[in-house]
């Protein structure tokens, strides 16, 4: 385990703050979002384990708990779920090409906007099919 | 080891100025590389193009200490007239336009005439923290008037001298070299002497704060020590083993330039500061100690490439690294860091220098 | 670096030393791991996705017939084994490198891992169970919620 309180915490945290560092657009809002959708897919994993294990139970109560997520809420949460796979898939790709390609981090930043612009061009289709999925009925 | 440590630079603004006088600055890593007969570095193209925008090159031309036309920029004294030149879109090949950059950047420091020169207002908003008075830090604007060619440093030394005698921060050299003054710059970590003040959207003020994640000890002036304590730790020197040579070590031109670019780190702590996460508790090695690693390990005169790689493969060596590029975005002499730090990683899976 | 008025500063992290190195390659593998399995889920989870929220009538058409005719095939057995057990130490090590850079002290951080290894454990045996001791035609269920292939 790591040493004890560091003094880098008690001073740097005086207010009022310090401004936000500005760093590398693409590669720190990269790994920001990387970070953030990778807890959010962490935390419906396991809500999902706990849920598909109801099909153990019985029929009846796995339909029952499958039936509260068929709304329009739980719907776009769902969307929002695939987009935070998509981001993390795609820009896991990314960082990958980073650490093995000799000239991934050259072409970080070209990368970083693939990913982006991927994202969008599979989340349009994943959308206009899921959104009339949950809206059409 | 750790007297050639100690403090390199002179801290302004603790006592005495008087006092602080020119300290024998004897650089690390000048005495690391002693041994190494590596070529001093002048800034290449790649590193003054930094000035102009702030952002490095994608493409980073080959660092060739040899081929930077020094010698001829006052030509373009006649028809660069001031600022106006700096914003003339340059769009052609990144060579050429690196060239023209430069030129524009050396006109301006050698105009003569200062009534050409542009002189506008500034506000300065520095975060300050005085431990004998202050519990904790707070921010502090000043308004001073500076000139189109005056950097950061310039302007803070304005109001040092004639505003606010207890301004405290960190400089040597004042030519980007010593690495004294790796502050926080409008958000971003830049060396003070290397960023003119016009660039730095001057309409609005500038915020100016100590690095992040080493303790304040005054106004802008942290704690380097932690920082240091990783480059030592990475032996920072030449080991090789056998009867010691009566020439030099002899290296051929390709293993020389295997390394070449993180043999230009001046250890200013810009990279290791702007990492997050290194932020959060400070265990991290750090980009710095990385390069400074990297220019060992990938030197075909050393011999001790197996402990630093073995001295990085630790918790809290090279695996904590999570690509942000923060590093190579902050590094003030465009060292290419995170691809340092990537081909360490690489070295250690297939432990193959 | 100390300087005269030490005092009225915050005491310098002491001894400037990092913890005792640690002399082993479990960052290196668990790093290569992140990245192999990685690979691996963009394949499985992508496919789950596209054949749960895509193929036929969508996120509508879920449910239990739906699972058990999909679990009835040794493939999808193994597909959604291998997606549990990779997301899952994927996610964890994920999330331990997290707590590792953000929790200040050794006791939180000690707990945060704990609790993060005690659900990996919960939702792996659980997960694993299900799949292998799934039946998809229960006896005395209602027949109109069972897949078709249990009418015989």
């Amino acid at each position: 385990m790591t040493a004890g309180p560091l003094p880098v915490q008690t001073t740097q945290q005086g207010r009022p703050a310090g401004t936000l560092y500005r760093g590398d657009t693409e590669g720190m809002w990269s790994w920001v979002l990387h970070r953030i959708t990778g807890v959010l897919i962490f935390v419906f994993l396991l809500v999902h384990v706990l849920d598909t294990a109801m099909v153990r139970v019985s029929p009846e109560l796995y339909n029952e708990t499958i039936g509260t997520y068929k709304n329009w809420i739980m719907g776009l949460g769902e969307a929002g779920l695939v987009a935070a796979v998509l981001f993390h898939a795609l820009n896991g790709i990314r960082v990958m090409l980073v650490d093995f390609w000799s000239k991934g981090t050259r072409y970080q930043r070209p990368m970083a906007w693939t990913v982006v612009g991927l994202w969008v061009v599979l989340m349009v289709p994943f959308l206009i099919r899921h959104l009339s999925n949950i809206f059409g009925g | 080891m750790a007297d050639e440590m100690t403090p390199r630079e002179k801290v302004f603004g603790t006592d005495d100025p008087a006092k602080a006088g020119a300290s024998p600055a004897s650089h690390p890593a000048a005495d690391a590389a002693a041994d190494a007969a590596a070529p001093s570095n002048p800034p290449t193209e790649a590193e003054t193009a930094r000035d102009g925008d702030g952002n490095p090159p994608q493409a980073q031309a080959p660092a060739q200490p040899t081929s930077t036309p020094r010698s001829e920029p006052v030509k373009a004294a006649d028809d660069a007239s001031g600022a106006a030149a700096v914003e003339q879109p340059v769009e052609p090949s990144p060579g050429e336009e690196l060239q023209a950059r430069e030129t524009v950047v050396e006109t301006q420091k050698t105009e003569e005439a200062p009534g050409t020169v542009p002189t506008f207002e500034v506000t300065l908003r520095i975060r300050r923290y005085i431990p004998e008075t202050d519990t904790e830090p707070h921010w502090e604007d000043y308004r001073v008037q500076v000139h189109g060619t005056d950097r950061l440093l310039d302007a803070l030394h304005k109001i040092k001298w004639e505003q606010d005698g207890s301004l405290t921060f960190r400089r040597s050299c004042a030519h980007g070299v010593c690495g004294s003054d790796a502050m926080r710059i409008n958000g971003k970590n830049r060396l003070a002497c290397k960023s003119l003040v016009k660039d730095l959207n001057p309409d609005k003020p500038i915020t100016v704060e100590p690095i992040k994640g080493l303790p304040v000890e005054k106004d802008l002036v942290v704690d380097m020590e932690p920082f240091f304590q990783s480059y030592r730790e990475i032996m920072p020197f030449l080991v090789a083993g056998g009867q010691e040579p009566t020439r030099e070590r002899i290296q051929s031109p390709g293993d020389r330039e295997r390394f070449d670019d993180t043999t230009k780190c001046i250890l200013c702590a810009a990279c290791t500061s702007s990492c997050p996460v290194f932020w959060t508790d400070g265990q991290y090695f750090g980009p710095a100690a990385i390069v400074n690693a990297h220019r060992f390990i990938f030197d075909s005169r050393d011999e001790a490439a197996d402990m630093r790689l073995e001295i990085l493969n630790d918790r809290e060596g090279v695996w904590r690294c999570r690509t942000v590029f923060n590093c190579t975005d902050a590094c003030p002499r465009g060292i290419q860091v995170t691809k340092a730090i990537a081909e360490v990683k690489r070295a250690l899976l297939t432990r193959k220098v | 670096m100390s300087t005269p008025n030490a005092p009225a500063l915050d005491a310098p992290r002491s001894p400037y030393s990092r913890t005792k190195s640690t002399r082993s390659n479990y960052e290196l593998y668990s790093w290569v791991f992140m990245r192999m399995s990685g690979v691996v889920l963009v394949v499985l989870v992508l496919g789950h996705l596209f054949v749960n929220l895509m193929v036929g009538k969508g996120v509508a058409a879920l449910d239990f017939a739906f699972v058990a005719g999909k679990w009835a095939s040794p493939f999808w057995q193994i597909w959604d084994l291998l997606m549990l057990w990779l997301a899952m130490l994927h996610g964890t090590n994920g999330v331990r490198t997290i707590i590792n850079d953000y929790a200040e002290r050794d006791t939180t951080r000690f707990w945060l891992k704990m609790l993060i290894y005690f659900a990996f454990v919960v939702v792996v045996v659980l997960g694993t169970l299900v799949i292998f001791t799934f039946d998809p035609c229960p006896v005395g269920a209602d027949p109109s919620l069972l897949p078709s292939f249990c009418q015989a």
